[in-house]
């Protein structure tokens, strides 16, 4: 008996010393050949659509490795599937941390799992760059090492609400939005908007989530009698809202944010009803000439052919394009404090998103801009504006 | 207003219904609660997408494909699954359920990706028809149809013909079914590629009003539940009754008392309704003897 | 060996001293655990997962309780876990008790719920409670996520907590975990070796003999409901504070099944089943989803997406693995990771023969 115990503990004794221990650095995730960074996102359950962005990003590695990465350092990227759970977010922060030891946190869609990582995140001074959310949890308080670049829903919302009022001339304004924190910070714009030309909402609608019937938000928009309706929701969602108030025979001019700017995706979801949706952009179209989508639509026919050239899969090449910038920026001698130094200098930088302007501490929102864009029968977006200044 | 949320409770209650009666085809028989009803609805339905718009198969036919697929999946999942559960605890076949729900989102996940589709189907769910003011989208319309006729086809299938007969007979005493020379083994499989199927139908309609995409059969399933509840597990017209009901019920209660707290109705009438009527609007309730 | 001379026997924690001595050597081992994984990163962990799996564990024993030894089963108790949660912030955040007393307290009010919820359990069976259960887990989620006073659908960021002045970090957390954890592993221990616990059997095994025999129903089935809310308030508050930030959306009925899976696959009936159950599923739950990472396997299983499936979805695999975990362990092992330890042991003990 006590021999075969000997046995057994000595066996759990040496499971524990197989692991090796991991290696200090200067600083942490920068070596003379590398830059490790990571990023989580929802590859798989409901959110799962997002996951795109985070593969984008992936693309965006490659192209600047094969073309011999950043005075003379390769860029070494960790995905890893949160499932759009917080425990899990939580627990993929502690290891890009702890075990991996990254340099910096880039992107991640979410609010709540974002939320739990913010703190630890800033705590051991990692830098995180552009969480993919346009949130104010990311701003407020200010954190010296997290930079946000998503245009605020709140700012996004306010400034389409003007467009609308202003200039297309539409008075009586109704919102649908999703029950979260997203749906209430694009309310929380309109409201302030119409707020200052002292008229309210006609009607204002949420939904659920989970909600997959949606005949009664449909008409209670529609016996407002709204002749413009700002939707503030998911792809689902606005498939459904769309399809229900054109049974209804409801058709009021619709606009939305740009986290429903695939129209390529949405046309097809909504067979067809997109067309004529007002939205804004925080990229350029998928099929834009600028000469980086030009180079990236090349990268990714080589590369990942079998993701689809969709929004929010380029998106995550816009969201870190500035962090890359900030990385060259910084040197050869790159630390957290020379990053962070370097993004401060940023004036105007653009790649193909909106452009991103930081000052000092007293400003982490880089971005601030956006476009309009009008959807065509065709489900390509016709361009409406120039990127135009959205903070108040 | 009013005549509207009638009308379109009444529509997506259709829905809630085919779900409902596919769950209690499975309950009525075996007792299983199948937590993969939902999942299995919604792995016919890709196929089918994959059949329209990959393989330009023609909708007859594809339905045709995908009620074959829906059967195949349900007699591999009895056969290989279910079956093999030596002296099986209720929990322990929830469990089985749970695990092939989460195997089949998975499975659907990797072979087709996350995003959302729309499925080609031959009936609009944007044109509508115009009844005297109030509007009923196609697809709204033929579900009712389908459902009505649906129900109609397993009302006389479970009252008239030997295998229904069997059936009911195998629920209701399995030795005593085996002892008449009733193979009930085989009954199961048939149960649970009938529930199947009806689930497939339930599934394609649900598509077909709105997005295609893994997670879209979560609300619809839960809502089967609630209206399985409302009616009654173990009656068939039980079902389809809680499904209109809480079809109806939802929609009131969204277009007058309170939009944001339509999402709770369906849970607050599974609690309610099982504190005061376990069996539910037209089943018996019968007691267990020791 | 097994012969009881006394009754008090039947209540002892520990048979024999050959289970002491392995029950100090097991909590030495909690006690240098933290130590180990982070100097060594031991199975990949971090002292958070550990956390994790700590909450986890008192949930489990928790739902144990209530499914395993009284033969109740539930499905809402992510409900509880989310009562526990939000009222331990709440009362820390906006009544301003310490930490202390805030956390009995969420989980005192999440067993008064247990306590409503066994009321109409007493008169449903199997799967009907299973309905039950589940239309009252997510409607608390669904009413918590409506009601401004826990934070909307935007969630509650949970104060910081500290030791002596100091920002507690995960492992003073570990170890004001793992005390209370044992605590209350201890106490489940216990009450089921009382009169309490074998009523709460003999219910489970036919509730009409039970009654028969003069176990009253009501009471200890509301009893078992609310032990098992209080567990899972407990743990929910905990979870609060390790996470630093909840929202009702996370409390899902995924949650509930993950739950239950982590009893079924420990071990019905078995308090140490319940801890290894979920240890396993947690940790499989956060390490599975690296699966293209593995060597040699990773990139195979890359290869054959891209040929027969799509390689956005390649993390699946993950949520296929913890589906077929829950349904092998159903059909061969009905005990669990229990089960199958008595059989190691038996084993073990008879080698060679």
């Amino acid at each position: 008996m006590v021999k075969k115990n000997l046995i057994f503990v000595g066996l759990l004794v040496f499971t524990f010393f197989i692991s090796a221990p991991a290696s200090a650095q200067a600083v942490r995730g920068v070596t003379d050949t590398e830059i490790l960074i990571g990023q989580w996102g929802p590859q798989t359950g409901p959110a799962a659509p997002w996951g795109a962005v985070a593969r984008g990003t992936d693309l965006l590695v490659k192209i600047i490795n094969e073309e011999g990465g950043i005075h003379g350092r390769k860029l070494k990227y960790f995905l890893r599937d949160d499932s759009y759970m917080p425990a899990k977010t939580k627990a993929i922060a502690k290891e890009f941390v702890e075990q991996i030891g990254v340099f910096a946190v880039v992107g991640g869609v979410g609010v709540a799992t974002g939320m739990t990582a913010r703190d630890y995140l800033m705590e051991n001074k990692v830098p995180w760059f552009s969480p993919v959310t346009g949130v104010y949890e990311w701003i407020h308080p200010i954190q010296k090492h997290l930079f946000a670049m998503y245009p605020l829903y709140d700012d996004e919302a306010f400034n389409l609400t003007g467009y609308l009022y202003e200039k297309l001339g539409f008075k009586k304004i109704a919102m649908f939005y999703q029950n979260d924190d997203y749906g209430k910070q694009g309310v929380m714009g309109v409201e302030r908007y119409l707020l200052k030309h002292k008229i309210k909402l006609v009607e204002k609608v949420s939904a659920e989530v989970t909600d997959r019937d949606l005949s009664t938000h449909a008409l209670k928009l529609k016996n407002s009698g709204a002749e413009a309706v700002i939707m503030w929701t998911m792809p689902t969602h606005a498939a459904l809202i769309l399809a229900e108030t054109a049974k209804i025979g409801f058709k009021p001019q619709w606009a939305t944010s740009n986290t429903l700017s695939d129209s390529a995706l949405m046309m097809g979801i909504t067979r067809g009803l997109w067309t004529g949706m007002i939205n804004s952009n925080f990229a350029e179209l998928p099929d834009s000439n600028h000469p980086l989508m030009v180079k990236y639509r090349e990268a990714h026919k080589k590369f990942a052919p079998q993701e689809r050239w969709g929004v929010f899969y380029y998106a995550g090449m816009a969201f870190a394009e500035p962090f890359v910038e900030g990385v060259r920026r910084a040197g050869r001698n790159l630390t957290t404090e020379s990053w962070v130094k370097a993004m401060e200098t940023m004036k105007d930088f653009q790649g193909i998103g909106l452009p991103v302007t930081y000052a000092g501490l007293k400003d982490r929102q880089g971005g601030k801009h956006v476009f309009y864009g009008k959807v065509k029968p065709d489900g390509n977006i016709e361009r409406l504006t120039e990127w135009i200044k959205i903070t108040k | 207003m009013f005549g509207q949320l009638i009308v379109s409770g009444l529509a997506v209650g259709a829905c809630y219904a085919l779900i409902a009666i596919a769950m209690v085809i499975i309950y009525k028989t075996s007792e299983v609660l199948n937590f993969a009803q939902g999942e299995m609805a919604m792995i016919s339905t890709f196929v089918a997408f994959t059949l329209l718009e990959t393989h330009q198969v023609p909708f007859p036919y594809t339905l045709a494909l995908t009620l074959l697929f829906a059967i195949l999946l349900a007699i591999f999942f009895e056969i290989a699954f279910l079956r093999q559960a030596k002296d099986p605890t209720v929990l322990g076949l929830i469990i089985i359920t749970l695990g092939f729900e989460m195997v089949l989102m998975g499975f659907v996940g990797w072979k087709w990706g996350p995003d959302q589709r729309a499925l080609p189907f031959p009936v609009s769910n944007i044109e509508a028809y115009n009844f005297y003011g109030l509007f009923i989208s196609k697809i709204n319309f033929w579900t009712l149809i389908v459902s009505l006729v649906l129900m109609l086809i397993l009302f006389l299938f479970f009252r008239y013909t030997k295998l229904g007969i069997a059936m009911r007979a195998t629920q209701q005493n399995q030795l005593a079914a085996r002892v008449m020379g009733i193979r009930t083994k085989w009954i199961f499989s048939f149960t649970w590629a009938l529930s199947s199927m009806v689930g497939a139908v339930a599934g394609m309609l649900i598509a077909a009003m709105g997005v295609l995409d893994p997670p879209m059969m979560m609300d619809p399933l839960l809502k089967g539940f609630a209206s399985g509840v409302l009616g009654g597990m173990t009656s068939l017209p039980g079902a389809a009754l809680g499904g209109a009901l809480l079809g109806v019920i939802e929609n009131l209660f969204g277009g007058y008392i309170s939009l944001s707290f339509k999402s709770v109705v369906a849970f607050a009438i599974i609690v309610l309704m099982l504190c005061i009527k376990p069996s539910g609007l037209l089943a018996k309730h019968y007691v267990k003897k020791v | 060996m097994d012969i009881k001379r006394n009754y008090y026997e039947d209540i002892e924690l520990f048979k024999s001293n050959t289970i002491l001595v392995w029950s100090i050597l097991f909590l030495i081992f909690l006690a240098i655990l933290p130590w180990l994984v982070m100097k060594y990163h031991l199975l990949g962990l971090s002292v958070y997962i550990v956390n994790l799996i700590t909450v986890h564990a008192i949930v489990a024993v928790g739902l144990n309780i209530l499914v395993g030894f009284t033969g109740q089963i539930s499905m809402g108790h992510a409900g509880f876990f989310a009562i526990g949660a939000f009222t331990t912030v709440i009362f820390v955040l906006n009544v301003g008790l310490p930490f202390y007393l805030a956390l009995p307290l969420g989980g005192f009010i999440s067993s008064i719920f247990g306590f409503l919820l066994g009321l109409p359990a007493l008169r449903l069976k199997g799967p009907y409670l299973a309905i039950a259960t589940l239309g009252f887990g997510m409607a608390v989620t669904t009413t918590i996520k409506h009601l401004e006073f826990f934070g909307g659908r935007m969630g509650l960021q949970a104060p910081k907590l500290y030791l002596f002045g100091t920002p507690m970090k995960d492992i003073h957390f570990y170890y004001m975990i793992m005390i209370i954890a044992v605590i209350m592993v201890i106490g489940a221990v216990k009450l089921i070796k009382t009169r309490v616990g074998r009523a709460f059997i003999a219910i489970r095994d036919s509730d009409i003999a039970a009654e028969a025999m003069g176990v009253n129903l009501t009471y200890y089935k509301t009893l078992a409901f609310a032990v098992s809310a209080f567990y899972t308030g407990v743990a929910g508050g905990l979870y609060a504070f390790i996470l630093g930030f909840i929202n009702p959306e996370s409390f899902h009925l995924i949650m509930s099944i993950t739950f239950l899976a982590m009893v079924v696959v420990g071990g019905l009936g078995s308090i140490m089943g319940s801890i290894a159950g979920a240890t396993l599923m947690t940790y499989l739950d956060i390490k599975l989803q690296a699966i293209q990472d593995i060597s040699l396997i990773g990139p195979a299983l890359v290869t054959f997406s891209q040929k027969y499936m799509s390689v956005a979805g390649i993390s699946n695999i993950a949520v296929i693995v913890y589906g077929l975990i829950m349904i092998l362990i159903v059909l061969f092992e009905p005990l669990g990771i229990f089960g199958f330890w008595i059989r190691t042991k038996r084993y073990w003990k008879t080698w060679p023969f």
